[in-house]
């Protein structure tokens, strides 16, 4: 309880922290005092918080998030800290699906979802199920046959994404977003797209806290599982769905940022232990923290320039994944 | 008849040909039976079967005279549980962890743990002596606590059947004699102990009834010193004549008994 309320402070500092830098530095109590009602604010501030800081920073957030509680899910399902949805290739999946619904089917939506997240979410969902069949064997997944079926899948997906651009008719904002997208941008979304992604989020982690139990159990394996009256493949299936959702929320905002979901749930075990029903809130807040304050470096550090922050994911995952392939060479024997 | 399990007239393979041909046999509650036969002739299945992790081909097996593919899992899971060879976890699992998950079954999606949960687990925790483990990871144990770590998780279950799959096996024989020691103490708590057994000298003393299992011939029932006859064991573990100490000394007995 004190680790969350730690984390909740930590989450608001560095949310203020991010939301006040920027080309227009914005004082952090002016906002704070703005958000008790005070007038502190220029109007020229109020519509530079509003309409870019403020969605910027909450998608961050939400990216991070979802990221985080969908690699700690997965990890789970595998049994295997080395899995995370970029890794293993959901988010390449995702956005797959996102470019052929941008690129084929922009006007259309479904009971309100547009065919893009949609399409995303299909996508992450069929390679999930594709990359969990060609990893498994014997009720575990063997880590070599995990990393090289995502990686193989992951890179096909992702690179596949770049065909778009020959079909693209309609002229350059589409092959921005593509771009944007490989690269791992956090954009500044619409507000509706923010409250539709948070809703979704927030469905996922509700369905999703029940199912950490289960994590747990599987742990044992399938076969212990069962033995203990779980019905392995239902509860697979709804694992996979929740973690593909998240890893489409994720994409449909940021793209492409590797290591994200890998790196936090992977600490938050250190701190914690490997128990999901703890690790869920607490891997959900650090995540948010973690990608609020990289977003903020990578908009920040080649100021005006903006980086991003998938590239800035990359450089800081990179080592620290090979660090964690490294340390467990022994206990999964590569 | 009170029997607990009662298998009849059950098959199954992997694939053809079957590794279990047509068994019939009955455990009695109370009972602290042995399984024994040579390697690969389907010890590991027969129990697997029993704790309705696979399910027969052919032929009915009967829990508290119902059928055991007919009842809900959960059920079956209050009922047998099945201390497996290999226990593979991954994470650093502390034992606690890892033996609360035996409550699984008296658990739903939104019910989560309770303080009879918990009395449960600890209870289990002390039966197999392994209280003073429960803050270690797993992982880290020694071959005889994980063994015990095991069992206590099968007992998390509240079982009125404990099925073990080869229990000594890789233990010294100090940490056999202690396992051994555990079974009957379980015994005696009213769990009915079904357990295949690598070592026949084991046998004797120990346990109330041994079920032999052979490749070519119906699965056996006997008294241990029924079963332990060297006649009957060369022939199932196609052993040369007089060659194992444990059958030699047997047939050395004999002799002496019979002159």
């Amino acid at each position: 309880m004190t680790l969350l309320a730690v984390l909740v402070i930590a989450l608001v500092i560095v949310f203020l922290f991010s939301v006040a830098t920027g080309a227009v530095h914005i004082a952090p109590r002016a906002i704070l005092a703005a958000v008790l009602g005070h007038q502190s604010l220029t109007p020229t501030e109020q519509i530079i918080l509003l309409q870019i800081r403020l969605p910027r920073v909450l998608a961050a957030g939400l990216v991070g998030s979802a990221l985080a509680v969908s690699g700690l899910i997965f990890q789970g399902l595998f049994r295997n800290p080395m899995a995370d949805p970029y890794v293993i290739g959901s988010s390449g999946g995702a956005m797959l699906g996102a470019c052929i619904g941008i690129f084929f089917f922009s006007q259309l939506s479904v009971f309100g979802f547009s065919a893009t997240a949609l399409l995303a979410f299909a996508g992450s969902v069929i390679t999930m199920i594709l990359v969990y069949f060609l990893a498994r064997s014997k009720g575990g997944t063997n880590v070599v046959t995990l990393l090289l079926a995502g990686f193989a899948v992951s890179t096909m997906l992702g690179y596949s994404s770049y065909f778009f651009e020959a079909f693209d008719t309609s002229g350059s904002s589409n092959h921005g977003i593509l771009l944007s997208w490989l690269h791992g941008v956090i954009g500044v979304p619409r507000w509706t797209q923010l409250v539709i992604s948070g809703m979704l989020f927030l469905f996922a982690t509700m369905i999703a806290t029940p199912l950490m139990r289960r994590l747990n159990t599987l742990a044992l394996g399938d076969e212990y599982a069962h033995q203990l009256g779980i019905k392995v493949e239902h509860t697979r299936i709804g694992i996979i769905l929740i973690g593909s959702l998240l890893t489409a929320i994720a994409v449909s905002l940021g793209g492409l940022i590797s290591f994200a979901g890998l790196i936090v749930p992977h600490v938050a075990r250190l701190v914690l232990g490997p128990d999901h029903v703890r690790l869920l809130p607490v891997t959900a807040l650090a995540g948010a923290i973690f990608l609020v304050f990289a977003d903020t470096l990578a908009r920040s550090v080649l100021a005006p320039t903006e980086l991003p922050v998938g590239i800035l994911m990359a450089f800081l995952g990179g080592p620290f994944f090979l660090y964690l392939l490294r340390k467990s060479k022994r206990s999964y024997a590569l | 008849m009170n029997s607990l399990l009662s298998f009849h007239e059950v098959s199954f393979g992997y694939d053809e040909p079957e590794i279990i041909r047509s068994a019939n046999f009955e455990l009695q509650a109370g009972t602290c039976t042995a399984l024994i036969g040579p390697n690969g002739v389907g010890k590991s299945t027969l129990l697997r079967l029993a704790a309705g992790t696979l399910r027969a081909r052919a032929g009915t097996i009967l829990l508290n005279g119902a059928s055991l593919s007919g009842l809900p899992l959960r059920h079956v899971a209050r009922t047998v549980a099945l201390v497996p060879q290999q226990l593979d976890v991954p994470f650093q699992f502390t034992v606690r962890q890892v033996v609360e998950q035996g409550r699984t079954p008296y658990l739903g999606l939104l019910r989560g743990p309770m303080k009879e949960d918990r009395m449960a687990v600890d209870r289990a925790l002390e039966l197999a002596d392994v209280i003073g483990l429960q803050q270690r990871v797993f992982n880290e144990l020694s071959g005889g606590e994980r063994q015990r770590v095991k069992i206590a998780l099968g007992l998390a279950q509240q079982p009125k059947l404990l099925l073990l799959d080869e229990p000594t096996q890789n233990l010294d024989i100090g940490r056999q004699v202690e396992l051994i020691d555990l079974l009957h103490f379980l015994g005696k708590e009213g769990i009915t102990i079904f357990a295949s057994i690598h070592d026949l000298q084991l046998l004797e003393g120990n346990f109330s009834s041994v079920l032999l299992l052979s490749p070519d011939t119906p699965l056996m029932e006997g008294t241990p010193s029924e079963i332990l006859n060297p006649s009957i064991l060369e022939k199932a573990f196609n052993c040369p004549p007089r060659r194992h100490p444990l059958l030699l000394e047997r047939s050395q007995q004999r002799t002496k008994r019979a002159g």
